[in-house]
C-alpha cells in the first residue's frame, strides 16, 4: 500500500487511526488519510466500502470509536464548528425543508454559516442552474435538482475545502458531466475537494489524487498521474499472437506478456518499442499496431483490490 | 441563529392548524355557558354562573384552557419541529454548516419557545375578544375591579403563569421526538404523559397519605400550584378545559416553590435532550 503519510501541517485534511465499528461490523478500520491544499482528491470504493461513513466522521456526524480527524491541520474534536465553517459539504442523500424555496432553505443554510451576502445566493444557484427554479419549493424538485442544491449549498459560502458524498448520485449523464467540470474547476480555483465515489471514470476524470477503500480499509492512496504512469505496457497486434507471445516472452526486458483479444500487452520500458519490432521481425512476425499501453484507473483498482482478496 | 430557525418554520401549516383548535376551543368554553346562562333573575346562582363568562373571572377559564390544550398542541409542535428533521435529514445539513449540537437543540428550544409564546399570546387576545363581547352581551361592566380581581398590569402575568407552565409538557415531546428520532413518538408520548399524569394525580389525591404527598413527584401538581395564582375569586366558577385534578389550594406547594420545582423539570429534560444529543450519532 502506498500511503504517504507526512508531518507536514499543510494537510487540510488528515484521518489518523479513524475506525468505526456498528456490533461486529468494522465499517472503517485504522483510516490514515491525507489531503493536501489544491487537491482534488477522490475516495474510491464499492458501495458498502464505508465511504459515507468516514465522510460522516469527517463532519462530525458520526463519533468514531478509534482515532481521529484534523482539518486545516486542526483537531476536529475540540473545535469542529469553527472548522467545518470553511469547509462545504454534500452529504449522501440531499437534505431540505420541503415547503420553502431553494433560495429560503439557502439563506437557512448561510445564516448558519454566518451569513453572506443576499447577491452570492444568485451568484451560487446560477453556476447550478437553478436561478430560474429558485423560488420554487424544494418538494418540487427532482432528485437531481436537489443534488444540484445540495452543491450550490455546500459552496456558497465560498469554502476552502469541498466534501463531496457521491455528487453525482441521481443526475443525468449532462448533469454529470456538468458536475465533474465544477469538480475540475474547484480545483482549478486552488480549492481543495475531497469527493467520494464508486464511479471509477469519475475519478479518473475529474481527481488529482486518489485513495482506494475496500471493506473499511485504504488499499492505496496516491496521484492519479503516477498511478496511471505505473507499469508502462506497450500494446500491439501482430500476425501470430501466439509465437510473439513465446518469442516476447523469452526477453529478460520484458516482465510480462498478457493477450487481451486480439491484441498483447507486453510489460516493458517504452523506449523498447524498436527492439520489440525488430525482435519480432527477425522471428518473421510483422507488427499492425504498436502502441503505448496506459493503465487506467479501473485496472490499478481491480489489481489493488484482487491483490487484497488474494491475500 | 434563532432567525434561521424561525425561517425554518414560515410555511408550515401545522402550527396555525392547532392555533385553530386552541381558539375554537377558547370560542366553545366562553360562548357554551353564555348560551346556557338563562338571564332570567338577579340571584346568587345567577351571578355564580355568569362568572364563566364574564370578565374578569372568564379570565381564569381562558387560561386553563390555554394551559391545558396549550400543552398538548406545543407538545405536537415540538415533536414536529424536533422529528421533521431527522424524518427529512436535514438536522445533517445543519451540523455540517458548523453549527455545535449545543448551539442547534438551544436554539431550537429558543424557537419553539418563540413560536409557542406567539399562538398562546395570540389565541389569548383571541380568548379575551370573545369575554368582551360575552361581557357585553350579558349587559355587565367590562371591569376589572371585582374582589380579588387583578389589576391591567396582572394580565399579562397571569397569561405568563399559564405559558410557563405549558413548557415542561412541550418539553417532554421534544425529548422524546429526540430519543427516537421521530414525531409521532413526541407527540405519543407527549399525550400519554398529559394524560396519565393527571390520572395518576387524582388517584394519588383520592388515596391520600403518603400517597398524596407523592403528588409531589409529578410536574402536574406543581403547574396546579402556580395556575392557583390565576384564580380570581375562591368560588369563582371555572368553564375553562382542565386536564388534571385541581387539589385543594391547602395541599399545594407555595406558588413561588411549585414555580422552581417546574423548572427543575424543564431543566432536567432539556438537559437529557442534550446529553443524548452530543452523544448520539446523526444518521441518515
Amino acid at each position: 500500500m502506498n500511503s504517504p503519510i507526512s508531518n507536514s501541517s499543510d494537510v487540510v485534511l488528515r484521518t489518523a487511526g479513524l475506525t468505526k465499528r456498528y456490533g461486529r461490523l468494522v465499517a472503517v478500520a485504522d483510516l490514515d488519510l491525507e489531503v493536501r491544499p489544491g487537491q482534488v482528491y477522490g475516495f474510491l470504493g464499492p458501495n458498502g466500502s464505508g465511504k459515507t461513513t468516514t465522510i460522516a466522521m469527517i463532519l462530525g456526524l458520526l463519533h468514531p470509536d478509534r482515532g481521529h480527524v484534523e482539518l486545516f491541520g486542526m483537531d476536529t474534536r475540540p473545535h469542529l464548528a469553527h472548522l467545518l465553517q470553511r469547509t462545504g459539504a454534500v452529504t449522501e442523500a440531499p437534505a431540505f425543508y420541503p415547503h420553502l424555496s431553494a433560495r429560503t432553505n439557502l439563506r437557512i443554510f448561510t445564516m448558519l454559516s454566518g451569513g453572506i451576502p443576499p447577491r452570492r445566493l444568485d451568484e451560487v444557484l446560477d453556476l447550478v442552474g437553478l436561478l430560474d427554479r429558485a423560488g420554487s419549493k424544494v418538494r418540487t424538485y427532482s432528485l437531481g435538482m436537489k443534488q444540484r442544491l445540495a452543491l450550490a449549498a455546500a459552496l456558497v459560502h465560498d469554502p476552502q475545502l469541498v466534501i463531496l458524498d457521491e455528487p453525482t448520485n441521481g443526475l443525468d449523464p449532462a448533469g454529470m458531466r456538468e458536475v465533474r467540470q465544477l469538480i475540475r474547476s474547484l480545483g482549478e480555483m486552488g480549492k481543495t475537494v475531497f469527493v467520494s465515489s464508486h464511479l471509477l471514470h469519475e475519478v479518473e476524470q475529474t481527481c488529482t489524487h486518489v485513495g482506494i477503500l475496500k471493506q473499511g480499509r485504504l488499499l492505496a492512496q496516491q496521484p492519479v498521474s503516477e498511478l496511471l504512469r505505473e507499469g508502462q505496457a506497450l500494446e500491439l497486434r501482430v500476425t501470430d499472437g501466439e509465437a510473439a507471445a513465446r518469442v516476447l516472452g523469452e526477453l529478460d526486458w520484458v516482465t510480462a506478456v498478457t493477450r487481451e483479444d486480439d491484441r498483447l500487452v507486453v510489460q516493458a520500458p517504452l523506449p523498447r518499442a524498436a527492439d520489440i519490432s525488430r525482435t519480432l521481425a527477425e522471428h518473421s512476425i510483422y507488427l499492425s499496431e504498436l502502441r503505448p499501453h496506459e493503465n487506467t484507473l479501473e485496472e490499478f483498482f481491480l489489481e489493488v483490490t484482487g491483490a487484497e482478496e488474494a491475500s | 441563529m434563532l432567525a434561521a430557525e424561525l425561517l425554518k418554520v414560515r410555511g408550515r401549516w401545522l402550527p396555525w392548524v392547532l392555533w385553530l383548535v386552541l381558539v375554537a376551543m377558547l370560542a366553545l368554553t366562553t360562548f357554551a355557558p353564555y348560551l346556557d346562562w338563562k338571564g332570567d333573575g338577579g340571584g346568587f346562582l345567577e351571578d355564580f354562573e355568569r362568572q364563566a363568562f364574564v370578565l374578569p373571572w372568564a379570565l381564569t377559564s381562558i387560561l386553563d384552557t390555554i394551559q391545558s390544550l396549550g400543552s398538548i398542541l406545543l407538545g405536537i409542535v415540538a415533536a414536529s419541529l424536533v422529528g421533521t428533521e431527522y424524518s427529512w435529514g436535514t438536522v445533517r445539513s445543519c451540523l455540517v454548516r458548523g453549527q455545535t449540537r449545543s448551539h442547534y437543540l438551544l436554539t431550537k428550544l429558543l424557537g419553539l419557545s418563540a413560536v409557542g409564546l406567539v399562538l398562546l399570546a395570540t389565541a389569548f387576545a383571541v380568548g379575551l375578544i370573545f369575554t368582551l363581547i360575552t361581557t357585553h352581551l350579558a349587559g355587565q361592566p367590562i371591569s376589572l375591579n371585582v374582589p380579588d380581581g387583578p389589576s391591567l398590569p396582572e394580565v399579562p402575568l397571569m397569561f405568563l403563569r399559564s405559558a410557563y407552565s405549558v413548557l415542561p409538557y412541550a418539553l417532554v415531546a421534544f425529548l422524546l421526538a429526540e430519543l427516537f428520532h421521530s414525531t409521532a413518538a413526541g407527540v405519543g408520548g407527549g399525550l400519554v404523559y398529559v394524560f396519565v399524569e393527571g390520572i395518576i394525580l387524582a388517584i394519588l389525591g383520592n388515596i391520600g397519605g403518603v400517597a398524596a404527598d407523592m403528588r409531589l413527584f409529578f410536574v402536574g401538581h406543581h403547574v396546579s400550584a402556580v395556575m392557583e395564582l390565576n384564580r380570581i375569586g375562591s368560588e369563582a366558577v371555572d368553564a375553562g378545559l382542565v386536564l388534571r385534578p385541581q387539589p385543594e389550594a391547602s395541599d399545594l406547594l407555595p406558588p413561588a416553590q411549585a414555580a422552581v420545582a417546574v423548572a427543575a423539570y424543564c431543566l432536567f429534560l432539556v438537559s437529557v435532550a442534550l446529553w443524548l444529543f452530543q452523544r448520539r450519532d446523526v444518521r441518515s
